[in-house]
């Protein structure tokens, strides 16, 4: 499987079939046990520290089904977070991404403070922040209604847009796999050919 | 950034939590430091009840048993080097203050010049001639009474301080109230007089008890010393009061090192404590590092940030921790002066006073523990891929090969342990003895991961096990090390007290069987106890003769019933022993001393009294290797004095070596020594009672003295030996204090980490109580496995301590007893305790709202 620049790919399949897996394995928090991983030309399976530190700091942005955000720091310090630990700081980027998933007004505020989509919409900011080559989603509308998860999924896209970069996203609703480019289908642990 | 994620912002967001924390890691410290400045400051009295009365004294002379006042006059040819003044020490009984005072004896022409006292009296009385207007106020009974004690007896000038020397009552005359130096100083219970009265109230004429020199100007001390020592009889030393203080606090060598080596152990229970504390802190926060590091956190980011907060954590439980200690020290400051006074009469007040060092000591402790903690679960973390962490950590039982790992430890260290029991002592310490005991405290560490994994096992297993159990031992398997660590500081805690009570107790019932078998006589005379219980000073001799008539006039031969008992210090290979004098035919006829062998002491008490020989005590036989047999050669007061071992005899009493010979070989050496106590032996029991009676009627009311029967005098034994350990009782506490501390930090954390499981438990209908009952269980276990284990490593320490550190410190061998009824309580006070402290983080489950908690989930 390869993704291109800009391009949204779709992974889709029952759960348990390995859709985050493979995520795990692209955004390098976890390790294949055979095959190979490259992102932005990283070759993951042989990867240095160093390396897995570049790809996380520059080449990929996650969002997580569960937000995970740091529950001790203000949403614009969320959102910023990427960048500082890269040793970086860009306020206007932070803001400029905050007023674009509309909460610009709550930034102060604290993760707990905020409802489930808000905080889902401030993890979208956060993975583009650092404007990373690739959007790695998993399920990121899995713990939200239709309509947060509506709101989310648009960001997204128009976000990725703007920014040019690759999205994959793992999800197991057709309807939202259909906005993709291309949709990858995954049973009991590997791609099923289309 | 990360820092603020990780640390600043949540102490910020929830203070409590972290100054939790760092009351965990003060108390750890606090344990330490209250240690270590109590037994400094027992150490301190002792040596400055020597060094605040020597004042300008640059050199001493001294010979062991005391010195001839002829030797004055040898040292006249220093008189344009030094001044020299003669000094006599005796002690009294204040009868208003209930306790021992010590009389002074100086020659006041000189004294001015030596001791801070005069200068205070000459600035009190005006002029330059302080000299003059000291020895005009020295005159016939009069004394100088130091400010406090004057305030406590309510004392002026002119008053009559009213005291018993030697059993007799003693009116003297307060000529001045001397301002007190700042701060408590043996001064403070010290009374000043004329050196020719202290001769008279000591009973000694002729004889002082040391020399005082002071150089002249253009003098160096170096130089007095070997011009006074060309001059001195043989056998008199000349040497500086550091020496005597050093000496003198050599007589709590033993207690000091073993107060330091629990002070060891304590610092190990406060590091496994301040280890819980921080591992549990970080380990709380491992998703949010996780997180951290799939954002793009490296390991240096993280590790650096967590080392902040294990720094202020650190050092700020450092300083509260040296704060609580030095609190802590002030309450053990009684204890301590209690047990020192059962040691050496008239050690000042015991006072704390915090050093530099210890403070020092306490925070580094602090840091380095936090540091070291903070680090082991840093690694552990950066071996465990985010993923891991993100998704929480999943409850698996231990693999065979870490059980392996943990036996073949706990196997090593134990093998150590017993190795190192075999040593000899280190330079007469029990170095390798203590070193044992904390390899066995080592050894019980890596059990309890196993163990808790194997209650998890069991109890998964017992299908008809209570749901509240099954989940209180599967969350403690879930969170294992946490768990390990908190058992583990209970264990260390339980363990420390176990091993003192199986100390104490053993050495109390062989105590009590050694006054069964060596306090026979049916009466004992002896000087009125002070608050210590022991008894202050010597006896008149005159009293012995009263004894003598008391017995006559009731139709009872004195010659085969009386047995005084006399000391004098002293010298066997240039150090310190007591020679003493006993009625050997007395305890022949009518018993009273025990062989350390168990054998029949009659044998070797009639080849003592019939070839002049002596018996020596177990503690000079371990000290100096003396043996059945040997010759042993004493100086004392000029003597060579040479005898033959005829038997070991048993005794509590004194831990320095001790010579026992006849009575009358005795006072052939030493004619002027006043009897300790005198037993009285052989009185048909039906008149016990009335002979103890007329005698009390005989000395009153010329004597104040003490007349016992063999009960009291028994009791008596008892209490003093129960003061002696009142510092190790308090020691207790502590351990207990730390224990109670340890469970509830681990509580903490592991309620926090299994809020989602408590959460679901709510969801699906469990009520508060349930809850609490299974917070509560899990903590009831956990004070159970620590107490479980710290009672058998306590019992093993009880062992080592008993059998090994015992012996090589103090020389006295005990029979090991099971402290059976501590034992039995300490299990069940540390697992209620434990129990009841699991409401405080059940209360904390229950304040979390279910939803909340899930949704984090």
């Amino acid at each position: 499987m390869e993704v291109n620049a800009g391009e949204m790919v779709a992974l889709v399949g029952p759960s348990g079939c390995g859709k985050s897996t493979l995520l795990n394995l692209l955004s390098g928090v976890d390790r294949a046990d055979e095959g190979t991983v490259v992102v932005c030309g990283i070759d993951l399976q042989s990867a240095t520290p160093d390396e897995f530190l570049r790809l996380r700091r520059s080449c990929v942005g996650i969002v997580f089904q569960s937000f995970h955000l740091v529950p001790h720091l203000t949403l614009e310090e969320n959102v910023a977070l990427p960048l500082a630990l890269a040793g970086r700081r860009d306020p206007k980027r932070v803001l400029e991404l905050l007023e674009r998933v509309g909460l610009d007004g709550r930034r102060d505020h604290f993760p707990s403070e905020l409802s489930g989509g808000e905080q889902q919409r401030t993890a979208v900011a956060r993975a583009l922040v650092h404007r990373p080559a690739i959007v790695l989603a998993d399920e990121p509308t899995g713990n939200l209604d239709s309509h947060n998860g509506a709101e989310v999924l648009a960001l997204l896209d128009e976000l990725r847009v703007e920014n040019g970069a690759a999205l994959v996203l793992a999800t197991h609703d057709e309807r939202i796999a259909q906005r993709a480019h291309r949709i990858v289908r995954i049973t009991d642990g590997a791609i099923v050919p289309t | 950034m990360i820092a603020k994620a990780l640390f600043l912002r949540p102490v910020l967001r929830r203070p409590a939590r972290f100054f939790a924390t760092v009351l965990g890691v003060a108390a750890g410290v606090a344990a330490v430091v209250a240690t270590l400045a109590s037994s400094r400051a027992a150490v301190d009295s002792l040596q400055n009840a020597v060094l605040d009365l020597s004042g300008a004294t640059a050199l001493e002379i001294t010979r062991a048993g005391g010195l001839d006042e002829s030797e004055m006059s040898r040292l006249a040819p220093l008189a344009e080097d030094a001044w020299i003044a003669p000094v006599v020490e005796t002690l009294a009984l204040c009868p208003k203050l209930k306790d021992g005072v010590r009389v002074l004896g100086i020659d006041p022409l000189v004294d001015a010049r030596l001791r801070d006292l005069g200068p205070a009296l000459s600035e009190r009385f005006g002029g330059p001639t302080g000299a003059l207007v000291f020895s005009s106020l020295l005159r016939g009974d009069g004394a100088f009474v130091p400010e406090p004690l004057a305030k406590v007896l309510g004392l002026d000038v002119g008053a009559s301080l009213e005291l018993v020397v030697a059993g007799k009552p003693v009116s003297l005359q307060v000529l001045a109230i001397v301002p007190a130096p700042p701060g408590t100083t043996a001064f403070d219970r010290t009374i000043v007089v004329d050196v020719a009265l202290a001769e008279e109230l000591a009973a000694t004429p002729g004889r002082i008890d040391r020399i005082e020199l002071v150089p002249r100007a253009g003098v160096t001390t170096q130089e007095l010393l070997e011009r006074a020592s060309a001059l001195v009889s043989p056998g008199v030393a000349v040497a500086a009061p550091r020496n005597r203080a050093v000496e003198r606090a050599g007589l709590v060598r033993s207690l000091d090192f073993n107060l330091t080596a629990l002070s060891g152990i304590s610092l190990i229970v406060g590091a496994v404590l301040v280890a819980t504390t921080l591992a549990t802190s970080v380990v709380q926060r491992r998703p949010t590092i996780a997180l951290l590091t799939s954002l793009g956190a490296s390991r240096g980011q993280i590790v650096r940030s967590i080392l902040l907060e294990a720094l202020a954590l650190g050092l700020l439980g450092g300083v509260l921790g040296v704060g609580l200690g030095y609190g802590g020290a002030q309450l053990l400051a009684s204890s301590m002066h209690a047990t020192v006074s059962t040691i050496v009469w008239t050690a000042p007040v015991t006072r704390i006073h915090l050093s530099f060092d210890h403070a020092l000591i306490g925070i580094v402790l602090g840091v380095v523990s936090a540091l070291v903690a903070a680090v082991l679960p840093v690694v552990e973390g950066a071996r465990t891929p985010p993923i891991q962490a993100l998704k929480g950590e999943a409850p698996a039982f231990l693999g065979a090969r870490e059980r392996r790992i943990a036996l073949a430890v706990t196997i090593v260290l134990m093998f150590t342990a017993v190795e190192l029991t075999r040593w000899p002592a280190w330079n007469g310490l029990p170095v390798a003895a203590l070193l044992s005991a904390f390899a066995l405290l080592a050894a019980l560490l890596p059990v309890f991961a196993p163990a808790i994994d194997a209650l998890g096992r069991a109890v998964g297993l017992l299908r008809k096990a209570p749901v509240p159990l099954r989940l209180a031992c599967a969350a403690l398997s879930a969170g294992r090390r946490r768990a390990a660590w908190g058992a583990g500081a209970v264990a260390v805690a339980v363990a420390l007290s176990i091993a003192i009570a199986s100390l104490v107790t053993s050495f109390r019932d062989s105590v009590i069987d050694w006054t069964a078998q060596s306090l026979r006589s049916d009466i004992v005379v002896r000087p009125l106890a002070g608050g210590s219980g022991l008894p202050v000073g010597l006896l008149d001799p005159a009293i012995l003769d009263v004894v003598g008539e008391t017995l006559t006039a009731a139709d009872l031969d004195p010659t085969t019933r009386v047995d005084p008992y006399l000391a004098a210090r002293a010298q066997f290979a240039g150090q310190s022993v007591t020679i003493a004098g006993s009625a050997l035919r007395v305890l022949y006829e009518r018993g009273g001393t025990a062989l350390l062998d168990g054998e029949d002491p009659t044998p070797a008490l009639k080849q003592a009294l019939e070839q002049h020989e002596a018996l020596v005590n177990e503690a000079g036989a371990q000290r100096f290797g003396w043996k059945v047999g040997d010759q042993i050669e004493l100086d004392a007061r000029g003597y060579k004095i040479v005898r033959r071992v005829a038997g070991i005899v048993r005794d509590y009493a004194d831990s320095a070596g001790i010579v026992i010979v006849d009575v009358e070989d005795f006072r052939a050496w030493f004619p002027d020594e006043r009897p300790r106590t005198i037993g009285i032996h052989g009185i048909p029991p039906d008149r016990i009672a009335a002979v103890q009676a007329s005698i009390e009627d005989a000395l009153s009311p010329a004597f104040h003295v003490d007349v016992l029967d063999n009960a009291r005098m028994r009791a008596h034994v008892l209490s003093v030996f129960d003061q002696t350990f009142a510092i190790t009782r308090a020691l207790q506490s502590v351990a207990a204090i730390v224990a109670v501390i340890a469970v509830l930090s681990v509580l903490y954390a592991l309620v926090s980490e299994r809020r989602a499981d408590l959460a679901l438990l709510s969801a699906v209908g469990a009520g508060a109580r349930q809850i609490a009952g299974v917070v509560c269980l899990q903590a009831g276990l956990l004070g159970l496995l620590g107490a479980l284990g710290g009672v058998l490593c306590g019992l093993v320490i009880g062992v080592v301590v008993v059998k090994v550190v015992n012996l090589q410190s103090f020389g006295w061998t005990l029979a090991f007893v099971q402290p059976w009824s501590t034992m039995i309580s300490t299990l069940f006070v540390v697992a209620i305790a434990c129990t009841v402290s699991g409401l405080l983080p059940a209360r904390a489950a229950l304040s979390a709202r279910p939803g909340m908690a899930l949704r984090e989930e």
